[in-house]
């Protein structure tokens, strides 16, 4: 079923909403599968969530993930009058929501991909009328017949300033029934009261036939301006005609045609904004430990964004070309100065702010894991709680998309080969529910990630025995220390699990996930004890764009050096000086001594300024290691937007040398970037 | 319009192949197939780099772009001159990457037909395991190097 042409630019629209309002389908369900218990807050929300779905992908002609929508809203139908009826299904039926919504994901994906749905709900939806027929085999609902008489009773006598408007749908534009509860939606913010025939428009797709026949009647009492209303009904898509029945005044008069033009767009995303409304309420409400972040916003396609980001970047180095001149040396320019700051400051905020924009929080990564982990729970017969902190701290949307699978492929190997069977962890002394906590936390420009879990560790002589067996050894056994073992395992073709399962050992093991990690600038380290657990502690930086640098020149070329890592930058007195039984050099410094990097001999290259007391000694740190680095001298403090090294020399691994990128200056000239990080680990 | 458009990319494509941009090392003259080949710049600052083989002489601000820059006569293994204003540096594109040679410098475009191509020799020192072919042109020796065999040694494994 190929895509309707004309519905072509909605189609973005609509992926990106529908994945919206499915994360939150995710988060609603897992949040009340905890509590085996679905409030009322969550049941409307579900219920507005799959409307809003269904709603849009008919219009989109998605029949398949229409129709799985519709029965799910029917589930919900008969749960939002009596929450009581889910107990005695409430397993299974939590089992098939998900599995929807994953089906969902599945089509939404592919309507990406291919603008095409394609597979067949069927099974799903008989599920999901069995478990309907369930509920309502109890009591079946009957409010829903009560609920029309009153309505049309009310319609009878419309009070004297309200108005009757009739509403014709354009022939063949399908789901009229939807439609015009789309239009309610819209229009119930401009009145003061509405109703309609038929009322519920939404809850019986038979009444289309009744809508195409008689048109769709609404009587409204406006807020303020009637014509604001008639202006709205106007601009909707797939109305071909309305009249005015009576008017406030008691006139009546017909209404042209009206063209279709944008606003099936509109009508969508203004249902999903107020979903997302509702949804901070919720969150306020009922839902207070998860999605604090969650806010109304606007969408931005991603590229724009990244454009941005590049034009701020050369704004900064342009500002930068600007006031450090060299035409403007030796001049006395105190009004230039002070604009420059100016300009300067501005620059930093529109910086600051563009950043800010890219941040996104990681709880919704977090979520995702919560997802593994109860499938992977049900499938593999393990009970293990997630415990998520900060969730709150926020990374840069590329290091968010870049980490999510290394994530997914530790919580998978956590579950599958560290969390043991109940039996085990009982015999073991151990509390029967496994538990696997990720925390985030933001420490001095960098992101710490935690992955821990308290299952059976890592076994050092198998992961030696493997390593021996697939020759990735570099040294004698005896000599790697527990730390290098464990690094084995990322090591390419490297799995410990015997044999390959569902979740993990697929081939692509942690090497990937170091490699990705790696890819956006980060680092990772693994903690393990035998029967206690092991601990994944991985480390990035805050954002990958634009540093706050110190330029450091060393033998004619110029180093930046972030500022987050310099502690403190000093002269030496010789004495200050010792030396190691083996000659490394170090530096006293109020009692404390630190190793001494000489950057003319780390980079092998020539410089003039070698004798200490000549130069400059910058202290840096990263965690919790601390040296002294040796430069000539240092130039000042600058914005550096970071540009990775070109692929083309991407086999030399510069990063292992201590660099991390490079930038190009305001003059033009390129600088490398140092990183305290991994200059620390050579050391 | 459009497939005269598609014609049109197609003869320039056509004008490309068969043609070399030569240059010198030394006394050697040397071509490299003008289709590989991004632009000529002269000789411009260079930042070093540590922990490169000494033939990378460090990166170079391309507008904006920053491109690493590769001395063809180390490459060559032969004695590294010192850059004056022939110096050039030919900017080629490889597998989407783009890295700059360093060259005594360049000499002309020539053509060079299919029938003034003779095979390299197969036993060879220093840069003859790097040659596509050996082309006589107007009685000048062109050596043509092979791009991807020449960075070979270079490029990652994956």
């Amino acid at each position: 079923m190929a895509i309707d042409p004309s519905m072509e630019p909605m189609l973005e629209t609509f992926i990106y909403e529908s994945n919206t309002l499915l994360e939150q389908l995710d988060e609603i369900l897992l949040e009340s599968e905890k509590s085996k218990d679905l409030s009322k807050d969550s049941i409307n929300e579900v219920f507005r969530i799959m409307h809003t779905i269904k709603g849009s992908s008919a219009m989109m002609e998605f029949n398949g993930i229409s129709s799985l929508a519709h029965a799910i809203e029917d589930v919900f139908f008969i749960l939002r009058d009596d929450n009581t009826k889910m107990n005695g299904v409430g397993e299974a039926l939590f089992d098939v929501l998900f599995e929807a919504s994953d089906f969902l994901k599945d089509e939404i994906e592919s309507v990406q991909n291919s603008a095409e749905a394609t597979q067949d709900p069927n099974e799903m939806i008989a599920e999901l009328e069995r478990l309907a027929a369930i509920m309502k085999g109890e009591a079946p609902p009957s409010e829903k017949k009560q609920e029309q008489p009153v309505k049309e009773e009310q319609l009878a006598e419309p009070s004297s300033d309200s108005c009757r408007v009739r509403i014709h749908f354009e022939e063949g534009c399908q789901m009229e029934n939807i439609r015009a509860f789309m239009l309610m939606t819209q229009l119930k913010d401009l009145c003061d009261e509405i109703s309609s025939v038929p009322a519920n428009p939404e809850s019986d797709a038979s009444l289309c036939s009744e809508i195409v026949k008689n048109g769709f009647i609404i009587d409204f009492k406006p807020a303020s301006q009637e014509e604001e209303v008639l202006r709205t009904i106007e601009n909707s898509v797939n109305i071909k005609a309305y009249e005015v029945l009576t008017k406030g005044a008691g006139e009546a008069s017909s209404n042209e045609t009206v063209s279709q033009s944008v606003s099936l767009h509109e009508n969508s995303k203004s249902e999903a904004k107020q979903a997302e409304h509702k949804k901070a309420d919720d969150a306020k409400g009922s839902l207070p430990s998860a999605s604090k972040a969650k806010q109304s916003l606007v969408s931005v396609n991603q590229s724009k964004v990244d454009q941005l980001m590049d034009l701020v970047g050369e704004l900064v180095t342009t500002e930068s070309m600007v006031v450090g001149n060299p035409d403007l040396n030796g001049l006395a320019l105190d009004n230039f100065h002070k604009s420059a700051r100016e300009l300067r400051k501005l620059t930093d905020e529109l910086r600051d702010v563009v950043m800010s924009i890219r941040m996104v929080p990681l709880s919704g990564l977090f979520q995702r894991m919560n997802r593994i982990v109860r499938d992977m729970c049900k499938k593999l017969d393990k009970e293990v709680d997630l415990v998520t902190e900060g969730g709150d701290t926020e990374v840069d949307k590329t290091i968010n998309d870049a980490i999510g699978d290394p994530f997914m492929h530790m919580i998978r190997n956590a579950l599958d080969h560290a969390i043991e069977l109940p039996e085990e962890r009982i015999a073991a002394g151990k509390p029967e529910k496994g538990r696997v906590t990720i925390s985030a936390k933001n420490m001095g420009g960098e992101i710490v990630i935690n992955i821990s879990d308290d299952g059976r560790g890592l076994d050092k002589r198998a992961i030696l025995e493997k390593a021996r067996n697939n020759d990735i050894l570099t040294k004698p056994e005896n000599e790697y220390t527990d730390k290098e073992i464990f690094g084995l395992i990322m090591l390419p073709g490297f799995s410990t699990n015997k044999q390959v399962t569902e979740y993990s050992g697929r081939g692509v093991g942690m090497d990937v996930v170091r490699k990705n990690v790696e890819n956006v600038g980060g680092t990772i380290s693994i903690d393990s004890k035998a029967g206690e657990g092991t601990v994944f502690t991985i480390k990035i930086p805050l954002t990958l764009a634009i540093v706050d640098g110190m330029e450091i020149a060393m033998g004619g070329s110029i180093y930046t050096l972030p500022i987050t890592s310099i502690k403190q930058s000093f002269k030496v007195t010789q004495d200050q000086v010792i030396y190691d039984t083996d000659g490394t050099e170090m530096i006293m410094l109020r009692g404390e001594c630190f190793p001494l990097i000489r950057l003319h001999r780390l980079f092998n290259a020539h410089t003039d300024v070698t004798n200490l007391e000549d130069g400059i000694v910058i202290q840096i740190e990263s965690g919790d290691n601390v040296a002294c680095i040796f430069a000539d001298e240092l130039l000042g403090q600058q914005q550096v937007v970071v540009k990775p090294f070109p692929n083309f020399i991407g086999k030399y691994e510069l990063k292992k040398l201590g660099l991390s990128g490079c930038t190009i200056l305001g003059d033009g000239s390129i600088s490398l970037i140092l990183d305290a990080n991994s200059m620390l680990n050579i050391h | 319009m459009n497939n005269e458009n598609i014609e049109m990319s197609q003869d320039a494509l056509d004008d490309l192949t068969g043609r070399y941009l030569t240059f010198y090392i030394g006394d050697s003259f040397y071509g490299i197939e003008l289709i590989d080949i991004l632009e000529i710049i002269g000789i411009q600052q260079i930042t070093p780099v540590p922990g490169l083989p000494n033939y990378f002489k460090g990166l170079i601000n391309l507008r904006g772009k920053v491109v690493p820059v590769i001395d063809v006569r180390l490459k060559f293994g032969q004695e590294e001159k010192p850059y004056d204003d022939k110096t050039c540096i030919i900017v080629v594109t490889i597998q989407n990457m783009q890295v700059g040679l360093v060259v005594d410098s360049v000499a002309e475009v020539v053509t060079i037909e299919g029938s003034q191509k003779n095979e390299p020799p197969l036993l060879g020192k220093n840069g003859e395991r790097y040659l596509s072919s050996i082309a006589k042109v107007n009685d000048r020796v062109i050596l043509n190097i092979d791009c991807d065999k020449f960075f070979q040694s270079d490029l990652r494994p994956y």
